[in-house]
């Protein structure tokens, strides 16, 4: 009975030890989640005249880190993971000036940039949210212009992302960054190396609306030109939506568009002027698109254009709108012109400035699509809302230039300032107020036609070099303006060879987590030596079940010893 | 890390066999041939449960318990005893005792039920990157299976092949029997109706194997005593 008893002691002893085990994983088991997928935006990748900027890597395979990159610590194996709305721009700046190896970077976007959750966003602080949109706008301007050997994504905020950085930041401040060492999170890209496209296509859609010629008039009518640049460059060319720069502006020139044809379809109010509307691309690219498309116009047109009409970031201002021209404001036309603007503004209420900035034809930049028109002879003007010339790929239309920082009656005011101007040019009634698409008559402006169209561009990221062959957003456009105009041409070319662009502007991130080395080598000695365990219990065991007069005689030292 | 990981999962899954097989006398009887019968006559088994099952179950959209479907799985589960019942006493094995026997029985069985079961996750999902605890508790299932198969086993063996036994455990020994077979149903029912999750339910079941393990031992034992 002795015996019984200790070997009892012993089974006793073996089923703690199973039930410890089983309590150690249960205290385990509530770290555990399930893997998460995620949406990211890779930072831009592009050469200018050869040189390298933007991200220059698409693959990712580490372990994420909060670190705020602190200086001394070694992340050229991990993944930072940092959020928009926290982020230090001078300590940034720093990181990437000193060129310090990393494993990539992982930018969270404030969850209602998202355009799919704008609906239920709620209104958050506008002092914040201006604070928000310089950051962007400023990390922006230094990605865009930096060339970063890792590779950089962007993705919005969300409740598991949230916990997960959550997490990582508990690790983090407990023990040292992330390895393969302890555990953590991975985040796994799995891209082909991103591949240089072959080239830039540009298509420019250009509208006609003729103007009513008398039977006796042998001479060309003259043509007013209204155009607008509607493609985008931004950090990410997957979210450059560009609301402002330059939906504005092509959402302006539709509903113009729209009203002229609406006066131009009746003989009775036809005016003795051509209309043309031209929606150009290359817009951020030194408006290359706008030189490419004037040249390919017949040279009898470009010489009837009386003038043009540039749009440009007209969806945000305030109270003054600027005149933008590249003559000297004493020339005869240019006067003219902005007389024109200037009384309509009186009329309406708003203030315009005029702005002169020269042309340097030496000088590749051009900063705003009138000057195209200039060093074509041309005269023309660009309405913006912008006092100063942007620098390339600035104001372009990326992170920061989303719909929620537009005002629809700043575009609506603006479609009247232009639309009355050109009609009391094109009907001879300068200086004399009238109201022509006044509020309320058949001719007035359609308010939720400009903010469906807003709408639709806010949300269709429009960089050039992405476009797919026959892209919906051209096709919509050119169908657009072909409900309002006579005839409806689209002009082809490609970008000249300055911009080589690079492939893979969206990716899924992966975030797994990983267990450490360490806790499988643990596993591995706690199966093992359960293993161990069971087999000389079992053996113990079976020696008396096989042979029972033996279980009862035999005496344990000696089974102890067998086993 | 990953291949590390299936590893560890893997030897605690089908550990646990090997073990039992080359510790106990198992080994030095040569039963290996039973062992392989006994999965044979699992496999046949398993095709018959499954057309059974096909046939006769409806698959429900949500996961929730209905008494009436899982009264028929439970019984299509009785098929297994009936399999068991062939594996015990129908097939020749060569001449090796009553115990060796239906522990070999009990082992090919569990082990068959294993890598059908088991393996295939294993192989696909240890290895991915995301780490869970899900195969770790897997592999402990596969333990508390072992031993609720050998444990019916020996009652099996004791209800058909013994013929000299207490009046007074006969009863005992078909309770423990019927709630050995019925165990499946038992951790279905856990799981879809008290909504417990794979941690409880793995160690409601190691717990249960533990206890029914002691029973069947103690009752086994008591069997054996009148041939003293």
């Amino acid at each position: 009975m002795a015996t019984r008893k200790a070997r009892q002691g012993e089974m006793l002893e073996s089923v703690y030890s199973v039930l410890a085990m089983v309590f150690v994983l249960f205290a385990c088991v509530e770290l555990c989640d399930a893997a998460t997928v995620l949406d990211v935006y890779r930072l831009i990748q592009y050469d200018l005249a050869g040189s390298p900027f933007g991200s220059r890597f698409a693959s990712l395979n580490h372990h994420a880190s909060s670190s705020a990159f602190a200086p001394g610590v070694d992340l050229s194996r991990s993944v930072v993971i940092s959020p928009v709305r926290e982020l230090n721009l001078t300590v940034l700046r720093e990181f990437i000036e000193m060129r310090r190896p990393l494993g990539g970077l992982l930018f969270l976007l404030p969850k209602h940039f998202d355009r799919s959750g704008r609906q239920d966003a709620e209104e958050g602080d506008e002092v914040e949210e201006g604070k928000l949109r310089n950051t962007l706008a400023e990390l922006e301007d230094l990605l865009i212009h930096a060339s970063l050997p890792y590779p950089v994504y962007f993705a919005f905020e969300n409740d598991k992302v949230a916990e997960i950085l959550a997490d990582v930041r508990r690790n983090d401040a407990s023990s040292q960054p992330a390895t393969a060492t302890t555990g953590g999170f991975k985040l796994l890209v799995s891209t082909s190396e991103p591949k240089k496209l072959a080239s830039t296509p540009i298509t420019n859609i250009q509208g006609w609306l003729p103007g009513l010629k008398a039977d006796d008039d042998v001479n060309q009518l003259p043509t007013i030109a209204i155009v607008a640049s509607y493609d985008t460059f931004g950090a990410a060319p997957a979210l450059a939506v560009g609301s402002d720069s330059n939906g504005s502006g092509v959402a302006a020139l539709l509903e113009l568009a729209r009203l002229f044809s609406r006066l131009y379809s009746n003989s009775k109010t036809r005016g003795r002027f051509n209309l043309l509307f031209g929606l150009t691309s290359g817009g951020p690219y030194n408006y290359d698109g706008t030189s490419k498309w004037l040249r390919s116009l017949d040279q009898r047109l470009r010489e009837s254009i009386d003038y043009a009409v540039c749009l440009n970031s007209i969806g945000s201002w305030n109270n003054e709108l600027w005149i933008h021209v590249s003559k000297p404001p004493e020339n005869a036309y240019v006067k003219q012109v902005f007389e024109g603007f200037s009384d309509t503004a009186k009329d309406l209420g708003v203030k315009v400035g005029l702005k002169h900035k020269k042309i340097n034809i030496s000088n590749p930049r051009v900063a705003w699509e009138h000057e195209q028109f200039s060093r074509l002879r041309v005269t023309a003007v660009t309405v913006s809302e912008l006092s100063v010339a942007p620098e390339l790929l600035q104001n372009s239309g990326g992170l920061h230039d989303s719909r929620e920082f537009l005002s629809e009656s700043s575009v609506i005011k603006s479609v009247k300032l232009v639309a009355e101007t050109l009609a009391r040019h094109i009907y001879g009634q300068q200086g004399k107020n009238i109201e022509i698409f006044a509020d309320g008559s058949s001719l007035a402006v359609n308010p939720s036609y400009i903010s469906a169209w807003l709408d639709f561009l806010s949300q269709t990221p429009r960089v050039a070099p992405f476009f797919v062959k026959n892209d919906p957003l051209i096709a919509s456009l050119k169908k657009e303006l072909a409900e309002h105009n006579v005839e409806v041409n689209v002009h082809q070319d490609v970008l000249d060879g300055t911009f080589t662009f690079y492939d893979s502007t969206k990716a899924q991130l992966n975030i797994y987590q990983v267990a450490s080395v360490a806790f499988d080598l643990l596993l591995l000695l706690v199966v093992g030596s359960y293993l161990i365990l069971l087999f000389s219990f079992l053996f113990i065991t079976t020696r008396g079940l096989d042979d029972l007069i033996g279980l009862f005689r035999r005496p344990p030292s000696r089974k102890v010893k067998t086993a | 890390m990953t291949v590390f990981h299936f590893f560890n999962c893997a030897i605690l899954t089908f550990g646990p066999h090997a073990v039992y097989y080359s510790a106990t006398p198992l080994s030095e009887y040569d039963t290996l041939g039973t062992c392989i019968k006994a999965a044979l006559v699992y496999l046949g088994t398993a095709l018959v449960k499954l057309v059974c099952l096909a046939t006769f179950l409806k698959v429900s959209e949500n996961d929730t318990f209905d008494p009436y479907q899982e009264l028929l799985k439970a019984l299509i589960g009785f098929i297994d005893v009936a399999g068991l019942y062939f594996a015990l006493t129908q097939l020749t094995h060569r001449n090796i005792s009553q115990n060796h026997k239906f522990q070999a029985v009990g082992l090919g069985w569990a082990f068959a039920d294993s890598v059908l079961h088991r393996l295939a996750p294993l192989w696909v999902g240890a290895r991915g990157l995301e780490f869970t605890w899900e195969y770790v508790l897997q592999g402990l299932e596969a333990n508390a299976n072992l031993v609720f198969t050998v444990s019916l086993a020996a009652m099996g063996s004791l209800m058909w092949l013994r013929k000299s036994k207490p009046r007074a455990l006969i009863p005992l020994i078909y309770a423990c029997a019927g709630i050995l077979a019925t165990m499946p149903s038992i951790t279905s029912y856990l799981r879809r109706s008290l909504g417990w999750r794979l941690p409880e339910v793995v160690g409601f079941e190691l717990s249960a194997s533990l206890v029914m393990a002691i029973i069947s031992w103690q009752l086994f034992s008591a069997c054996q005593r009148p041939l003293v």
